[in-house]
């Protein structure tokens, strides 16, 4: 067989290749001067040449359609959309991983080159086409989170995060193989539009297709901890250094979700074979917000808390993906859904922003005492962080609110109402945990001095650039919205 | 243009006070552009037509045109009142509570414009959803207002207050949601405008519980209920009005609890005609049990404040039974008593705030005899105490008069309970001022020496409200008329309702 890249092959993917890149070269200065940490402002400002050269390289193919490499990769709404919310992400996590106190200054290097890397699986994955390739991202991206993890100079639980993670990681990427190999044995293909194509048929009659279909779900199921595979998520959440831990709630979360978007496009739901299994996750979703409503409800760390609230903002996505599904790729769930990951992008690693800055040691695992007096104490962080809440918690005029309404819009309109309900139910009862810092920053005494030096200002900056967008997206939601509808409309 | 004023400038009001130099300017400059802002509202006066049932100083802008969601405000005759009550009584509330905010006294003054922003936006909003957005906000500056500088039990008020309202108003929501796929249904486009809800022919089958209307109007009934609030969804509010300070519980008890009733009549009354008439006698019911429960509970209080959040109880039951008797004296008679009540209850909760300060009691077993070393205090007192059992001449007598002369036409027992209720509410206020005022001197006339009084200030802050409270009682026609065309037109078509706007 013979193959052939064009130049312009490379020049889609060449946002990854500017990330891989520019993540060797303070690895490359590092090593060349003998294993001497440079100094941490330089290094974080290669991180950002390579983000914003990936940026600026892949701004010229928004809104256009191709594949690249034979389609194994494919550039559309989904995944420019994806790419953005990716290299934006990764940005904020560099700006705060300088500034954490975990972050060993001996190995901030390391870390950076990690967290490009990181990136590029992400992006592999989001731009894959083909089972194989997605694979290949979504290991490297893992592999990557795991050494992060590991590398916090905090001694034993970011050790244990790190392993557990990796175990129960791989045993969910074994699961997804093996659904591959299912499918790939089926189909005899593992090039994703013709899996799709297949898939309508197939679904129906096949059953070693449909075992491998669900349980390709399944995996992605665990990276966003979908009950019943979320029990990984608090220990590893709280385990993992604070700037980290907002990055993998998030980024990882809305690449996984934008590959199950794609299969939702391409009406696997609709097959009637397939029900059953839909109304089992109508099932999970409502489980999952209440087992992450009601188990946040319980915490003290405000790590795990977070972490449980994000298992519950999975479930909120989850009914928008279910309605996105069910009526035969709806565009207006997509929508929902891909407007939620925006929103709760933004919102979660805000959050966990400001707690890395609250964090005075390594291994800080701040609770809700620890808050006591923010708000008199510095008024401006504690704003932020009560802007960040109030928007996790859905209450107007954030962007929380409107992903919210467009969740739960999609689920009426598809005759859904009963998840909508749940997923009211469930704010309901996140309205108390997310309020409780809040009442402690402005209305309880201060339990410790605070000092102002402690300021770092550039993760400030980051977090009220995050409260910023979180009140001036949710105040002027059409234009977001346009966005993203304008990068779905020609996947759905 | 103005109606947007009304709504937006309080925002710049709170950044004007965020950015002062000085905190001894904070009070008076507050002061100043509150008052400012009740002489911007009286504009109403000149540009508002009551001769007309329509929405007039319509403004419109999209917002979020992918579903039919615009900014879309107008006032009239229903709303009207309810605008100026709230500009009205934000500078009383700030000057009266000039001496009682010592902590964070800036921030004290930006949640109130904060609050003024969401009320004025709440009463103005003819978009469903810009309706709930100011509707939840609201929730956000007052729950500071009493989780901050409240009472020591705040923290747990102010939650309990938050899940309350909140989780009424998210069922709300899906309501809201289900509608604007309803007009998308019926009227070939998502809509979220209120004024398309009315447009809508909803599926209603009587007897059965699970059909669409039902369904609906419970959701917002019930959103709504708890924020009047009626029983048995009372229990949040005398927990935050005891908590709240002063100047929370006047706006709360003032204003925020007519965000409710005001719900029913922009929304319930006329989207869900059948189901309101049909479920009428449950929330008449509702409202007179809420009478007689809440003048009961009231009258075994030991705490003059909590006397006065169960007699919010009460009130907000007239005005329910007022609503539901579904004809134009119930409907005027609880649009009056609306005002009547912010006017009284929030001069009540200011008195009571006036004494706790100078003695740190609000037990009406410390006091006795007050009358004797503050007798102005005590004229007042029993002032506004007249208004609020509805004694003739005052405000309140106009309110519940009609309110009752509704509730006899449309049910003839429940009137007859809610005028026990009447003479229930003379007891248990008259009681209260018997131990106040008068006989034996109390524990903390004998600790406290300083002057009881009402001082300059203190006059300043009450003397609008007494004298509207006779100007109301005296001439209802004055403030009546403002409001007769809309509260006409929502009665007699109240079963096809519809509105028309004006620019």
């Amino acid at each position: 067989m013979e193959i052939q890249f064009g130049l312009i092959d490379f020049y889609l993917v060449a946002p990854a290749l500017a990330l891989f890149l520019f993540s060797c070269v303070p690895l490359l200065i590092k090593v060349l001067r003998g294993n001497v940490e440079q100094n941490s402002f330089a290094t974080l400002v290669y991180g950002y040449v390579g983000l914003v050269t990936a940026a600026g390289l892949f701004a010229p193919t928004v809104g256009t359609e191709r594949t690249a490499f034979e389609g194994a990769l494919v550039f559309d709404g989904i995944s420019s959309f994806s790419t953005a919310i990716v290299l934006f992400v990764t940005g904020i996590a560099l700006t705060f991983a300088r500034d954490s106190r975990s972050t060993n200054p001996r190995q901030f290097t390391e870390m950076v080159f990690l967290l490009l890397n990181c990136s590029v699986g992400m992006l592999t994955m989001v731009w894959s086409n083909d089972l194989i390739v997605t694979f290949v991202g979504l290991e490297l991206f893992s592999l990557c989170l795991y050494m992060l993890i590991a590398l916090s100079l905090e001694e034993k639980l970011s050790k244990e995060a790190a392993f557990k993670y990796f175990v129960l990681g791989s045993f969910a990427s074994a699961f997804m193989l093996y659904g591959i190999s299912f499918i790939y044995g089926t189909v005899g293909s593992t090039y994703l539009p013709e899996v799709f194509q297949a898939s309508q048929n197939l679904l129906g009659t096949n059953r070693l297709f449909l075992i491998g279909f669900i349980l390709l779900l399944l995996g992605f199921a665990f990276k966003i901890s979908v009950f019943p595979f979320h029990a990984w998520a608090p220990d590893v959440y709280q385990g993992s250094p604070t700037p980290l831990t907002g990055f993998m709630a998030t980024a990882v979360k809305a690449v996984s979700i934008a590959f199950m978007l794609r299969l939702v496009a391409a009406q696997a739901f609709t097959v009637e074979r397939v029900w059953p299994f839909v109304d089992a996750l109508q099932w999970v979703a409502v489980l999952t917000i209440l087992v992450g409503n009601v188990g946040a409800f319980r915490q003290k760390s405000l790590k795990r808390m977070l972490a449980y609230s994000s298992i519950a903002h999975s479930g909120y996505i989850l009914i928008g993906i279910i309605a996105a599904g069910i009526g035969g790729a709806s565009m207006l769930g997509a929508t929902g859904v891909m407007f939620y990951v925006l929103a709760y992008s933004i919102m979660t690693i805000g959050a966990f922003g400001v707690l890395h800055m609250l964090e005075t040691r390594p291994d800080s695992d701040l609770t809700i005492e620890d808050l006591r007096g923010l708000g008199s104490q510095r008024p401006w962080l504690a704003l932020c962080m009560t802007i960040l809440l109030l928007s996790l918690t859905g209450i107007p005029p954030t962007i929380g609110f409107f992903g919210k309404f467009i969740l739960f819009s999609a689920a009426v309109k598809q005759g859904l109402v009963w998840l909508a309900i749940w997923g009211v139910i469930g704010s309901i009862i996140s309205v108390y945990y997310y309020l409780r810092p809040v009442v402690a920053m402005y209305m309880e005494e201060p339990l410790l001095a605070r000092s102002n030096s402690d300021s770092k200002p550039m993760s400030y900056f980051a977090v009220a650039l995050l409260a910023f967008l979180v009140l001036a997206i949710g105040l002027a939601s059409e234009p977001a919205v346009q966005v993203v509808r304008a990068s779905l409309i020609k996947v759905f | 243009m103005l109606l947007s004023l009304l709504i937006f400038l309080p925002l710049w009001y709170a950044l004007v006070i965020a950015l002062l130099p000085d905190n001894r300017w904070i009070r008076p400059v507050s002061l100043g552009l509150s008052l400012l802002h009740f002489f911007i509202s009286t504009a109403l006066f000149y540009q508002f037509d009551p001769s007309k049932p329509t929405m007039q100083l319509v403004e419109k802008a999209a917002w979020l045109p992918t579903f039919g969601i615009n900014y879309f405000v107008g006032v009239d005759g229903i709303s009207f009142w309810l605008v100026i009550l709230s500009t009205f009584l934000t500078p009383l509330v700030i000057l009266g509570s000039w001496t009682a905010i010592q902590d964070r006294v800036r921030s004290f003054h930006i949640c109130m414009f904060l609050l003024l922003t969401s009320m004025i936006g709440t009463f103005l909003a003819l978009d469903s959803i810009l309706f709930y957005v100011f509707f939840e906000a609201s929730l956000i500056p007052m729950y500071f207002l009493v989780g901050v500088w409240g009472g020591p039990r705040r923290l747990y008020a102010t939650m309990k207050f938050f899940i309350y309202t909140m989780a009424g108003s998210l069922f709300m929501l899906v309501a809201i949601i289900a509608l604007i796929f309803m007009a998308e249904e019926q009227l070939g486009v998502m809509s979220a405008s209120i004024l398309d809800f009315y447009k809508l022919d909803i599926p209603f089958v009587a007897g059965d519980w699970l059909n669409t209307q039902t369904l609906l109007f419970f959701a917002f009934a019930v959103a709504f209920a708890i924020k009047v609030p009626m029983f048995p969804v009372h229990t949040w509010l005398p927990d935050a009005h005891v908590e709240a300070p002063t100047p929370g519980s006047v706006i709360l008890a003032a204003v925020m609890l007519k965000m409710g009733t005001y719900g029913f009549m922009r929304f319930v009354l006329p989207i869900f005609p059948e189901a309101s008439e049909y479920f009428a006698w449950l929330f008449m019911l509702l409202g007179a049990i809420g009478i007689i429960y809440g003048a009961l509970v009231a009258m075994v209080q030991p705490d003059i404040k909590k006397l006065v959040a169960y007699s919010s109880v009460s009130h907000m039951g007239y005005v329910m039974l007022g609503l539901f008797a579904l004809n134009i004296y119930g409907a005027t008679g609880g649009l009056y008593q609306m005002l009547n009540h912010g006017i009284s209850t929030g001069a009540l909760f200011l008195l009571v705030g006036m004494i706790y300060e100078r003695t740190h009691s609000r037990m009406i077993a410390d006091y006795g005899g007050l009358a004797k070393v503050a007798p102005i205090y005590a004229i007042v007192f029993l002032i506004v105490t007249f208004s609020s059992i509805a004694v003739p001449l005052t405000n309140g007598f106009v309110g519940e008069f009609l309110i009752l002369l509704g509730a006899f036409a449309a049910d003839k027992i429940l009137a007859g309970v809610a005028v026990l209720g009447v003479i229930l509410g003379a007891v248990y206020m008259l009681w209260a001022v018997k131990r106040i005022f008068f006989g034996q001197e109390g524990k903390v006339l004998a600790e406290h020496h300083g002057d009881m009084d009402m001082g300059a200030r203190e006059m300043i802050v009450m003397a609008p409200l007494v004298l509207l409270i006779f100007w109301m009682g005296i001439f209802p026609g004055d403030f009546l008329h403002w409001s007769k065309a809309s509260l006409d037109h929502l009665i007699d078509n109240r079963t096809h309702y519809e509105l028309n706007v004006e620019e």
